[in-house]
């Protein structure tokens, strides 16, 4: 009798789904189309990964290899021919030893992101779902490390894994980064889990993790992906801040952005009787760091703007 | 209202005392950081219960903070006590100017909407957000060194606190010189003002792009909502409009999103503190522990751990205020209390 009743709505529910879902996705993309801004910032913030992830491809002879002839060390930037961006006091071209920086930033900001991602989105399902107050608990403690300055943190964390591998900075970063992703997913969840294609879903003799898995999960779809632009972000910046503090890896054995600003700013390399380092050897890095930062920014605003229900 | 106040100051403590805990066991317990320690092979218990009870009897805020240079100027020095105060001067000034500009340029971008200047405006504040504290510090130093050598240019000196002054730079900073004296009275409030302006400005500019940016789009917002048409239909001056009825409207969660954001301020505030020879809490922090940079012969990890929950203290008052100043500025919350 029940279903008799639910029947068509159900029907015409199961057949507006695929198509309407189709349809917002043509609408985000429609959308993203029309910021032109956006997009651009997109096509330099892809062409930055690829760059990054292709080091060992577009720089091969890597990051300490070293030119020490009179006429290799210190060369100011010329922007075009062999010696784009510089070289610095002990003849590494800054071009080069960026990329790598860039590299190994991009590894521990886009895996400690992705592993964020999946933490923050298993803990935010469960909290929003069941609710009560398993979720009031982990919902405070979010809001306190959310809150907590991150790189007061690192400093602690970074400074007793020592020596710090890029992995164990990885880790550390998700540790605490996937609080984010967790408070926007788990609004996402509770708001829909009162919805009546849950309601649908349950009559119909769904468990509890296809619920979440085929019909909740989905929908925070959108907003994952823009948290997961502003976590790549957050932990590129404090990634760089306790490099540059030196508290993470060491420039001489894993370059980073952070760890290449600082040793090209402070005067420790030209310690040994070389020169001090000009400006470029830490405007390499800086700016491609910068750089990266406002793609991040200008990517995610434009998505979550795409994204807006509101603006429907 | 009191309950709610009593209720957070409950949660507070007990949530302070756990952080106590937990980054207590976290530094002490490791054998690595006690290597030069004078705590090394004392028993954790003990120690817990000396720092706790050192924060009651304010003992644990009388440690001497004495980053190496300072040994050779022993009238330079630092104690912690001091350096909680550098650093709550420098967040007290840097809050007064990402609260004023920020509602200055939002009010700007979103009257003149699609103009230069909110295009400008949006451009700029977008920059300022990507560029990490720390980097814009470095910048700013060193364009005062190239601009003005070791005296910084025109009034503002390159880095220092009224009466001790780093020499170097940055990451070479952390010697103390002799330098020109404190003054006192309203001498010393001006050389305070000389000193803190560049920090507290490199440290509140990316906060400024960041809460001047969601300003700028919550009063589009509001100046889209019905309450604002009628205020213009009742033939007010657009100025009014958008002072009195819009940026009244968007007020409270703009308040309350940048004390929420006061935490990441704090953590800001310990690198830009650090780059510019504060001598506040985060010089402690980063001279205090291991790492390549670090010049002091010990680990103080008494000094770190009170830096942590002093951090934990501050973020649990911002969110505390974050909280009380919706209610406090929203009449719609006020009823509902």
């Amino acid at each position: 009798m029940n279903a008799a009743a639910e029947g068509p709505r159900a029907n015409s529910l199961v057949e507006g789904l695929r198509p309407r879902r189709r349809g917002a996705l043509r609408l985000v993309l429609r959308r993203l189309g029309r910021q032109p801004v956006t997009l651009a910032a997109l096509a330099v913030l892809v062409a930055l990964l690829v760059v990054g992830a292709l080091a060992h491809e577009i720089a091969p002879e890597g990051w300490d290899w070293i030119n020490l002839s009179d006429g290799g060390r210190n060369l100011s930037p010329t922007f075009a021919g062999g010696n784009l961006l510089g070289t610095d006091n002990i003849g590494r071209s800054v071009l080069v030893i960026t990329i790598w920086g860039l590299h190994f930033s991009e590894q521990v900001a886009v895996a400690g992101a992705l592993l964020a991602v999946a933490i923050g989105i298993a803990v935010g399902a469960v909290a929003g779902y069941y609710g009560g107050l398993l979720d009031a608990v982990l919902m405070r403690f979010v809001d306190f490390v959310i809150g907590f300055p991150l790189l007061v943190v690192m400093y602690v964390a970074l400074a007793f894994l020592t020596p710090v591998t890029l992995w164990k900075a990885t880790l550390v970063f998700a540790l605490s980064l996937w609080t984010f992703v967790a408070r926007v997913v788990r609004a996402r969840v509770a708001s829909l889990r009162a919805e009546a294609f849950v309601d649908g879903a349950r009559a119909a003799g769904a468990s509890d993790l296809r619920i979440l898995v085929r019909h909740l999960l989905p929908n925070t779809a959108g907003a994952v992906v823009v948290s997961l632009t502003s976590v790549i972000g957050q932990i590129a910046i404090v990634e760089a801040t306790v490099e540059f503090f030196g508290f993470g890896i060491v420039s001489a054995i894993t370059p980073t952005l952070g760890n290449l600003i600082a040793a090209g700013a402070s005067t420790g390399i030209g310690a040994y009787n070389f020169p001090a380092a000009g400006w470029w050897v830490w405007g390499g890095p800086a700016i491609v760091l910068v750089l990266l930062l406002v793609c991040l920014n200008v990517v995610g605003d434009g998505l979550d703007a795409a994204l807006d229900p509101r603006r429907r | 209202m009191l309950a709610f106040v009593v209720r957070r100051a409950v949660l507070g403590v007990i949530v302070l005392w756990a952080l106590s805990i937990a980054s207590f066991y976290a530094l002490f317990s490791r054998e690595r950081l006690q290597v030069y320690s004078p705590l090394r092979g004392h028993s954790l218990l003990p120690l817990y219960w000396t720092w706790l009870k050192g924060v009651f009897t304010g003992r644990t805020f009388d440690l001497i903070f004495t980053p190496a240079a300072s040994q050779l100027n022993p009238s330079a020095r630092t104690t912690f006590v001091d350096s909680i105060g550098h650093t709550a001067v420098l967040l007290s000034v840097t809050l007064v100017l990402v609260l004023l500009f920020a509602v200055g340029l939002a009010l700007v971008a979103a009257s003149r909407r699609g103009s230069g200047a909110d295009i400008g405006v949006r451009g700029i504040s977008y920059l300022a957000w990507a560029v990490p504290p720390f980097l814009l510090a470095l910048l700013v130093q060193k364009l005062l060194y190239t601009f003005g050598g070791d005296h910084g240019v025109g009034p503002f000196p390159i880095a220092g606190w009224p009466g001790s002054c780093p020499i170097g730079l940055g990451l070479d900073a952390g010697s103390l010189q002799n330098c020109p004296a404190a003054g006192s009275g309203l001498t010393y409030v001006g050389n305070l003002f000389r000193y803190i302006t560049l920090p507290a400005a490199t440290l509140a500019l990316g906060f400024i792009g960041l809460h001047g940016r969601y300003l700028r789009s919550a009063l589009l917002e509001t100046l889209q909502a019905p309450f604002v048409r009628t205020a213009e239909a009742k033939g007010l001056p657009q100025r009014w409009v958008v002072l009195r009825h819009a940026l009244r409207a968007s007020l409270p969660t703009f308040l309350s999103a940048v004390l929420s954001d006061f935490g990441a301020i704090f953590g800001a505030a310990m690198a830009v503190d650090f780059m510019f020879g504060l001598n506040g809490l985060g010089t402690v922090l980063v001279s205090d522990f291991p790492g390549p940079n670090s010049d002091s012969g010990f680990v103080d990890t008494n000094s770190v751990q009170t830096v942590i929950v002093i951090a934990g203290a501050v973020v649990l008052l911002a969110s505390f205020l974050a909280e009380l100043s919706v209610v406090w500025l929203d009449p719609r919350m006020r009823e509902a209390e």
